[in-house]
């Protein structure tokens, strides 16, 4: 048995005031974003990535069939915007976090005094505002040339959709960042996501035959997620409440196994 | 002492978990007007805007929120046994229990059934409707919410008289033992989440009219002990007591939690989705299977909780402990007021999201204001919580055996270690990175921790920062744990093997590591002092080793340290690097820091450290001044071939050891000259002499080997 003693307290003359505390939560969010921004290996592919594909197959390819059937311009909007808001989440928070570990720089956060959960919310906080960043200029494209055919309303219930729910894909980041080492995650977090994207049909509609598997990826709920929000009942195929509770499913999946893998390794 | 000091911890996290279910408990109840499909005057208002939601988190809580306190009851009360003895304990139980029960039942049941009425009259829009008679069987009674202080009485009953029958028969205490390995099996495998709620299962699929809802039905009606209640919390209340019992269930449960959790999650998932489809049960096997799903959701939660509270609340916080001497006074007396509010809010035109939260954050202040005023320090506070807080100390004095956490080495008394190992072993897998080791450091002094490779420096290190626990030992950093958050505000450190992130500036990584500190120097003044202010705007993927170690050594003391671990600090900087980062480690000495080095180089103590501790193989093998140090390495080899034996050299003034290898005599010795001279003159014959300084690894290793 452990016989070490945990004797504490509570606060001392010396305790921070809590808005130094959250000055630190601050801190560690604002490096954790600069960081990440810096990186062109994360900035490029997550930031760039999402809104050319979408002004290049949305606007430039696909325009004529929106002109016919609005709904096929929220259908492909909304598949993009999954890609978009995601991607920073799972490669931002996923290989950077793998990477830290090797460093040594999660040892040396639980040594110093950071606040326990700081560096656990800036990436968190880093995963939806960068998802933010790479949303916002797709939104830009899609309102100039007139592809997205949405009420002010309902622009903002899809926004404020597809941003919660990069939650579960901030958590599939951790799930990755724990468990693999840093120079694989990357490869296993495509691994994990680039299937989901295509066999979700989030991109392009998949035949009949291939029905069954949609609800197995994150990606198909936050899609259905978007589809409900935006009112486009033609592209909704199951309740909002199943893609809402599978979304909270899989964040706490991936959050206990994350939690799980810092538990026994740190 | 040791393992008080432990059970204490343990009894932070638990009174955290009774805490916890207590006040669920008022979170619950504050949810039942907003059940949809409740038909009205089941409860005392029927709010305008029901929720679904409400209605499935109550549902969850509820599951669990009852077992989990007759379970945490269980473990204190064979605690409360053992420490009083049964004549005390049913003296405490009578004024902690019963004495609320009854008193706590004469002043509640008028408010409660006031407001009852209030409410219903206006449910019904402004006129009572005629209202449910009691059951005329024998024993009924309105016992309200304060059933389960009844039932706890019960319970206490039960089970001591059991014990007494048990300790008559199981002299040699074969049963008991058995029953500890079961328990600790069933928690380690996780089976016991299947097999504790048989019981109850059982007692659920016998009653005739179950609805899934309502879980456990709570024996409110009744003196005549309800058998779902008495087998379900009975259980709990019975599996707390062998916890307590059991020396290793507790451990066992603080490593499973989230194994539980996911049986939690799952189980309650199913239940949850069952219940929609089919709100009452009808016999079958649908309400058996749910009936035994409900058990292992009670378990999976009961344990998850609390392995959780045991894994991250076992310390002292004022204010946790607060709330949890306030949950008591605080379950006991919520009824009324949160159903005052209820109904207050019943008809306001908003909807629940808005009247849910105004009922909890309004009810939560007046009770704990009615605590903090009525309670803490009356005789009231001394009734329930068997403690009476005096009014002028704004906070709550912490428990007696721990000390005040203050990186301040004034306060860690005269002359008092500022960190400590003490008896520390330390296994990974089949190595033994540390047998049973004593080092301290004390106020004000450099402590070099000289080693080889693989000695177990960085794994002391290790320790004082809290990255890993001993196996045996116990490690103080200024006087307490090193875990606490306020201790460790007054280290800093630089680790071995750390990588900072390549594409932040030294300057940006200064200023995170200083949001980290109460009182940090200005990030300026910390890259001055470190001397990297030169190169502090390049990033740090683009800095030499050299300069990485410099921004390392910068962001260790950036937050003004009372102690500084620094772990082989000098390893590849070129000379001038090195010579500053001594002058900075001087001016650090000069300042009160204490500091603790560890390095492999002999030549870097000397310079920097008032003491020096050797260790090799997991033990220091030897501590003192560095001039003790250096006369240990001042030592030299002599070799030879010669007829003198080694044991008459052995005995030779200045020779600290003798041996025959092969063909040649080992010697060494720390006055080399004077034993070549003495070598040469007793045997002329002697060839092939040669005299070598020992390395400081060969005085390492031969101390090694001395001191095993």
């Amino acid at each position: 048995m452990n016989s070490m003693t945990l004797t504490s307290t509570g606060s001392t003359p010396t305790a921070p005031t809590s808005r130094r505390v959250f000055g630190a939560y601050l801190a560690e969010t604002r490096y954790e974003l600069m960081r990440q921004l810096r990186n062109p290996g994360i900035a490029i592919p997550v930031l760039v990535l999402p809104v050319a594909l979408y002004a290049l197959f949305a606007v430039a390819i696909a325009g004529e069939a929106i002109a016919k059937d609005p709904g096929v311009g929220i259908y492909m909007f909304a598949g993009f915007a999954v890609m978009a808001v995601t991607m920073p989440a799972l490669f931002g928070i996923g290989a950077t976090l793998a990477m830290e570990r090797d460093m040594g720089l999660l040892r040396l956060k639980r040594a110093q005094p950071a606040p326990a959960g700081a560096w656990l919310v800036a990436k968190i906080a880093c995963g939806i505002g960068l998802g933010l960043i790479a949303y916002l200029p797709m939104v830009i494209v899609a309102l100039a040339s007139g592809k997205l055919a949405l009420d002010a309303g309902q622009m903002v219930a899809m926004s404020a959709a597809l941003l919660s729910g990069t939650i579960p894909f901030c958590a599939m980041g951790l799930m990755v960042g724990t468990v693999v080492s840093g120079s694989a995650a990357p490869g296993y977090a495509n691994l994990i996501y680039l299937p989901g994207c295509y066999l979700s049909g989030m991109f392009f509609p998949l035949p009949k035959s291939m029905h069954w598997q949609v609800q197995i990826w994150p990606q198909f709920h936050l899609d259905q997620l978007a589809m409900h929000a935006a009112g486009a009942t033609k592209f909704q195929f199951e309740p909002v409440m199943i893609a809402v509770v599978s979304l909270i499913g899989y964040t706490a999946l991936f959050s206990a196994v994350a939690i799980w893998r810092l538990a026994r390794k740190g | 002492m040791k393992d008080i000091a432990a059970s204490e911890d343990r009894l932070h996290a638990l009174d955290a978990v009774r805490g916890f279910a207590l006040l669920l408990g008022v979170a619950f109840h504050a949810a039942l007007s907003f059940m949809p499909g409740w038909p009205p005057g089941i409860w005392a208002m029927n709010d305008n805007s029901p929720s679904q939601f409400l209605s499935d988190a109550a549902f969850v809580a509820h599951i669990f929120r009852m077992s989990l306190f007759f379970f945490i009851a269980g473990y204190f009360g064979r605690l409360l046994l053992l420490r009083l003895g049964t004549g005390a304990f049913w003296f405490n139980r009578g004024k902690r229990i019963a004495l609320p029960l009854v008193a706590g039942w004469v002043v509640l049941y008028p408010l409660i059934s006031f407001i009852w009425v209030t409410g219903i009259t206006k449910v019904f829009g402004g006129t009572l409707p005629p209202m449910p008679e009691m059951p005329k069987t024998p024993g009924a009674f309105p016992l309200t919410h304060l059933w389960f202080l009844y039932q706890l009485l019960l319970i206490y009953a039960a089970v001591l008289a059991i014990r007494a029958i048990v300790t008559r028969l199981d002299h040699a205490q074969k049963l008991r033992r058995f029953v500890d390995k079961v328990l600790a099996g069933s928690i380690r495998t996780t089976a016991g989440v299947f097999v504790f709620g048989i019981p109850l299962a059982a007692a659920l699929i016998a009653l005739p009219t179950w609805f899934y809802w309502q879980g456990i039905p709570a024996p409110d009606q009744s003196l005549i002990p309800q058998i779902p209640a008495t087998v379900g919390f009975g259980t709990a209340f019975t599996i707390g007591w062998l916890v307590h019992r059991s020396k290793d269930a507790l451990i066992l449960l603080s490593s499973r939690w989230i194994q539980h959790l996911v049986f939690a999650v799952v189980a309650t998932g199913w239940l949850i989705h069952v219940m929609h489809g089919e709100p009452m049960a009808t016999p079958g096997t649908t309400k058996t299977l749910y009936a035994l799903v409900f058990g292992v959701a009670v378990w999976s939660w009961v344990f998850a909780l609390t392995g959780a509270a045991l894994r991250f609340l076992s310390n002292y916080s004022a204010a946790r402990r607060y709330i949890a001497d306030a949950s008591y006074w605080i379950y006991l007396v919520h009824l009324p007021v949160v159903a005052a509010f209820q109904v207050w809010v019943g008809h306001w035109p908003l909807h629940w999201s808005v009247k849910y939260p105004f009922i909890l954050v309004a009810s939560f202040a007046m009770l704990f204001l009615s605590y903090h005023s009525l309670v803490r320090s009356t005789f009231i506070g001394q009734l329930l919580n068997g403690r009476k807080y005096s009014r002028d100390k704004g906070r709550t004095p912490p428990p007696p055996g721990s000390t005040p956490a203050s990186p301040a080495p004034a306060d860690t008394g005269n002359g008092a270690a500022v960190a400590r190992l003490r008896g520390i072993t330390k296994r990974f897998g089949a190595t033994t990175a540390l047998a049973g080791i004593d080092i301290e450091v004390r106020p004000g002094e450099l402590l070099a921790v000289l080693g080889p490779n693989g000695a177990g420096k960085s794994t002391a290190i290790s320790l004082w920062l809290g990255l890993i626990e001993p196996d045996a030992g116990v490690v103080t950093l200024f006087g307490g744990s090193p875990h606490d958050i306020a201790r460790r505000r007054g280290l800093g450190v630089m680790m071995q093997d750390v990588e900072m992130p390549k594409e932040l500036r030294a300057r940006e990584l200064v200023a995170l590591a200083s949001s980290y500190y109460t009182h940090p120097l200005e990030v300026d003044e910390t890259l001055r002092r470190a001397g990297i202010a030169q190169f502090a705007d390049r990033p740090y993927g683009k800095l030499s080793g050299g300069q990485k170690r410099q921004t390392q050594f910068a962001i260790a003391i950036c937050g003004r340290p009372k102690v500084l671990f620094l772990d082989e600090p000098t390893v590849g900087l070129d000379i001038q690097a090195r010579e500053a980062l001594w002058n900075s480690i001087r001016a650090l000495l000069a300042d009160g820091c204490s500091i603790v080095l560890t390095t492999h180089y002999l030549e870097e103590a000397e310079a920097l450290a008032d003491r020096v501790a050797v260790v090799a193989k997991g033990r220091v093998i030897a501590a003192g001044s560095v001039d003790d140090m250096r006369a240990l390495v001042a030592r030299r080899r002599i070799s030879c071939e010669s007829s003198l034996t080694a044991d008459e050299v052995r005995a030779w003034p200045g020779v600290v050891e003798a041996s025959h290898d092969a063909a040649k005599l080992q010697i060494t010795a720390t006055d080399a000259e004077g034993v070549v001279r003495r070598l040469l003159a007793n045997d002329t014959t002697l060839t092939r002499l040669e005299v070598r300084q020992a390395g400081l690894n060969e005085a390492f290793a031969e101390l090694t080997r001395e001191a095993a």
